[in-house]
């Protein structure tokens, strides 16, 4: 338990250093935030002024901090000029789509990639063997922009699944059913990419880290007490060799962030990534801040979780 | 000169003298609140008679290599002072330092951190001369070979990584490297640890050569007490970072006074009895 | 063994992509900006060894084309004549590298036939010299910007490393502060955080130093655990003992050892800056038109009726991926190189 209470503890810092990272970038960004907004004609300078009192701009860069946290802190997280309407609102709708996405995805590779990876590493030097191997080359050569691009086409020309966005147009009609049908369909291709896109690198660490438990003496002696292959690799050497795939797990959400972003702006799923780039585009200062929080959060939740499975799976982290 | 521990034989004048010496070293990092201190020195009151061959024993743990490492000035004492052939030098910077460097030199114990294994053996030796910038790019290897020569090794083999050396030819690189700023006081940290017997006899007869040859002084640190009694002048005892006892060979190892000591030669694989009878009452 | 020739033969792949690539101008037969506005969208050109009158060629040969009456974008090879495919031929000028001009073509064909190996956009525009252009912007950012993220891994690792102590706590800090924000995301923000309207020469080059500011966390970790460990040995105290400065140590003792580190996290860190480059300019945050990049060539695939008619527009995906596999090639072989100890 302390361990997990020092990990908290460190993840709470880390999310604060990040805030005043966004903050800092945010407030040296050549031109003020209000400079586009001023361009706009629909938008009077009596108003630019009023908020940048509101928002405090004219204050000093530590009192501005205090400023956005104590408002962030009361669930408002700034007004988007571009969508005309809150952060808040806009966020937490997106941060849901995206949540869904990567969360089944990092589900979807890691059920895929342990029970393949443990069973390559069980065959050693043989053909399949081979095959994973340059298999997983060829597929971590293919970046997942091409490999989001590639089963667009292939999707639009089979016209067997939906090209894009999350849900039907009529999807409010439907029966519950349905409705799991249809977002179930709008799933497959940004998640077949992002699978795809992490299981090279995944399956790897797994034969990895599983070859060198296999090789340890104990595995050897429990062989040798007869006790069958599959018992074998999954409640003898799996656990031993968790370690290492736990820490891939935490940073392997990193990856899995980046990628989202990029195959949700493709296929037009609507997350924080098509977010995020419109509001580069239009300079939408809050929006921006908002969204590298929310996704900052969500590498911190993962790595929490990375070290919650930890404690679950490791018995000398519990004993410390 | 007054001497607080054992009382000593002949005075033979102190090139190295330390009082007070004390140093701590804490675990844990600058940010975090769980932070431990070792006390690797505590009040150490030591003297190293000039010429002569020091040794200096104890259990892994005790303090020695640290004692080792602030007499080098490698590292900086919390407390106390270190004199060097009457200079007080633990409280100097580095650049007044400097010109001191060459008269104390270090010899490690074997191991794949004492030599660089990217270099060759005649960059090895001649590195020291490089540093302080004593002689031209050719010169340089003329006195490395000549370097190698006097500690046995075949100058043919100066330009042989330190893997290719044995064991006992890789100490000799070390010597070699050691004495090429011609120093005064040698220290050997286990530097005979790791070695068989044989290759422990020739070069310890190497370093007495050495020392007539160049009259050095030595600290040989070790933890072996059967070494020590064949070739020390006088003997100190550490424990848990203090000096527990200091004198002459014959009287340390025929007549200790401290536990320490005792449980020490008694651990000597010879019999505790036929070791002092053996050396106990010779003297050098 | 096999190791090095497995080294060997990722870099030579890798040298000749960089060649033709670099010397876009020879190998790419047309000039990237002349729009032929008869043929847009025209598909690659075929390529025939065998004639009307069943005679095979070793050299091959191509019909000209001219557009079908009545459909838009689509062609017919006009048989009457046909044009052998020539090797050094002249054609439009070009400048090797900015300095000198040459008219000097590989390949080529006389006109009124075009020679189009990955067929036309929009605009008419050769796709096949566009994708050799636009891999010149995109290879030189992915070089440069890995140039950029090395130097200030090394500098910062060494220095954490070296000093320890509170500067390596807080520079370990920082690094993972910079680990658990995503990159890409990161980027995007850095990015509009700073002027949207400038040069395309400016945003090239903002593009490739924010790229490769942001990517110093994880070779600075790398960095500085080489470091630590190069710094406990005890031939680095005896050089102390000699008299040896800082700089020497870390000159003589401690970088050799970051020399496997470092060309590993290159061979690694080009082809993700260069996707990184190309993402950017695919969303428009990068390169624009009419500077050719991968990414804004692959821009005109969000485009619906694009993906569904004209499957050439695919061609420069393949150029990342063959890039790709060199550079993963060459990292695998390093990287195996570096277990068995002997860099």
């Amino acid at each position: 338990m302390k361990y997990l209470q020092r990990r908290l503890a460190h993840s709470i810092l880390l999310l604060i250093s990040a805030s005043v990272f966004c903050f800092l970038l945010s407030d040296l960004a050549p031109g003020s935030f209000f400079d586009e907004m001023k361009l706009n004609p629909q938008i009077s300078a009596g108003t630019v002024a009023a908020l940048r009192s509101e928002y405090g701009l004219d204050q000093a860069l530590p009192v501005r901090y205090g400023l956005w946290v104590k408002s962030v802190l009361r669930g408002e997280w700034g007004y988007s000029f571009a969508y005309n309407s809150p952060v808040r609102s806009l966020l937490i709708i997106r941060a849901r789509n995206t949540l869904l996405l990567t969360s089944l995805a990092m589900l979807l590779a890691w059920l895929t990639a342990l029970p393949l990876g443990v069973w390559i590493a069980s065959r050693p030097g043989r053909w399949d063997d081979r095959l994973s191997m340059a298999g997983t080359s060829w597929l971590l050569a293919v970046p997942e922009l091409v490999l989001a691009l590639g089963l667009l086409y292939v999707v639009i020309r089979t016209r067997a699944l939906p090209a894009g966005g999350m849900v039907s147009v009529r999807f409010e009609n439907l029966s519950l059913r349905a409705k799991i049908c249809d977002l179930s369909a709008h799933l497959v291709v940004p998640l077949t990419v992002l699978v795809l896109a992490s299981l090279p690198i995944l399956v790897r660490h797994v034969r990895a880290s599983m070859t060198e438990v296999l090789q340890a003496p104990f595995i050897q002696a429990a062989c040798g007490h007869g006790i069958g292959q599959t018992r074998l690799l999954f409640r003898y050497a799996l656990p031993a060799a968790a370690n290492p795939l736990i820490s891939l797990l935490g940073l392997s959400v990193a990856g899995l962030m980046s990628g989202s972003l990029l195959v949700e702006v493709i296929t037009g799923w609507p997350g924080l990534g098509p977010l995020l780039l419109e509001a580069s585009m239009s300079r939408d200062l809050y929006v921006v801040v908002g969204v590298v929080m929310a996704s900052t959060v969500f590498m911190i939740l993962g790595s929490l979780l990375a070290d919650v499975m930890l404690v679950i799976f490791d018995p000398r982290v519990r004993a410390d | 000169m007054g001497i607080e521990t054992a009382v000593q034989p002949a005075i033979k004048p102190a090139l190295v003298k330390t009082s007070g010496l004390s140093k701590k070293y804490s675990q844990g990092s600058p940010f975090s609140r769980k932070k431990f201190a070792v006390d690797a020195l505590v009040d150490v009151n030591f003297e190293i008679a000039s010429g002569c061959l020091t040794a200096l024993v104890g259990e892994s743990g005790s303090g020695k290599s640290t004692l080792a490492v602030c007499l080098a000035m490698l590292e900086k004492p919390d407390a106390g002072e270190v004199w060097f052939g009457g200079e007080e030098i633990s409280r100097r910077s580095d650049r007044e330092l400097a010109s001191l460097r060459p008269k104390i030199q270090m010899v490690f114990q074997d191991s794949a951190e004492a030599l660089n294994p990217r270099f060759s053996a005649a960059q090895i030796i001649a590195e020291p001369l490089a540093i302080q910038r004593c002689r031209s790019l050719k010169q340089l290897r003329t006195r490395a070979c000549e370097l190698m020569e006097e500690v046995g090794l075949c100058a043919d083999w100066a330009d042989r990584r330190p893997l290719q050396f044995s064991g006992g030819q890789r100490q000799r690189l070390a010597i070699a490297r050691a004495i090429a700023l011609k120093p005064s006081f040698l220290i050997l940290d286990e530097s005979l640890s790791g070695l068989d017997l044989s290759t422990q006899a020739q070069i310890l007869n190497l370093l007495l050569d050495l020392q007539t040859a160049h009259g050095l002084t030595y600290l040989l640190i070790s933890h072996d007490f059967s070494l020590v009694g064949q070739v020390a002048d006088f003997v100190a005892v550490m424990h848990k970072g203090r000096i527990v006892e200091h004198g002459a060979r014959w009287q340390v190892i025929g007549n200790p006074q401290h536990d320490q000591t005792r449980r020490l030669l008694d651990s000597v694989h010879v019999m505790g009895r036929s070791f002092q009878a053996a050396h106990g009452g010779r003297q050098r | 063994m096999q190791g090095r020739r497995k080294i060997i033969a990722s870099l030579v792949f890798l040298f000749f992509l960089h060649v033709a690539i670099l010397f876009a101008g020879f190998v790419a037969s047309c000039d990237p900006a002349t729009q032929n506005r008869e043929f847009p969208f025209a598909p690659p050109t075929h390529l025939h060894f065998v004639d009307v009158r069943g005679g095979l060629h070793f050299r091959p040969f191509v019909y000209p084309i001219v557009s079908q009456p009545g459909a838009l974008y689509q062609y017919e090879e006009t048989r009457e004549r046909a044009y052998a495919v020539r090797l050094f031929v002249r054609g439009p000028e070009y400048k090797v590298a900015g300095l000198f001009s040459s008219r000097l073509h590989l390949f080529g064909v006389d006109p009124p036939a075009q020679i189009f190996l990955a067929g036309t956009d929009n605009y008419g525009r050769d796709q096949f010299s566009r994708i050799l252009f636009g891999g010149q912007m995109s290879l030189a950012a992915g070089l440069l910007a890995t140039g950029i993220s090395l130097f200030l891994g090394l500098i910062v690792g060494c220095i954490a490393g070296f000093y320890g102590k509170w500067i390596d706590e807080s520079v370990m800090r920082l690094v993972e502060l910079f680990m658990v924000l995503p990159w890409l995301y990161l980027l995007l923000a850095v990015r509009s955080f700073l002027p949207l309207h400038l040069t395309p020469a400016q945003t090239f080059f903002l593009l490739i130093g924010v790229i490769g500011t942001i990517g110093w966390a994880r070779p600075a970790r790398l960095i500085r655990g080489v470091v630590l460990s190069a710094r406990s040995r005890k031939y680095v105290m005896a050089s102390r003992g000699f008299g040896a400065s800082d700089l020497y140590i870390v000159r003589r003792h401690v970088l050799p050892h970051t020399y496997g580190v470092l060309l590993t996290q290159a061979a690694l860190l080009v082809p993700q800056y260069i996707v990184a480059e190309v993402t950017m300019s695919f969303f428009g945050l990068g390169l624009s038109e009419p500077r050719p990049s991968w990414g804004n060539l692959l821009a005109v695939l969000q485009q619906y009726n694009v993906v569904v008619s004209y499957w050439w527009m695919f061609a420069p995906a393949l150029a990342l991926v063959l890039v790709n596999i060199g550079y993963l090639g060459v990292a695998n072989a390093f990287h195996e190189q570096l277990q068995s100890g002997s860099m």
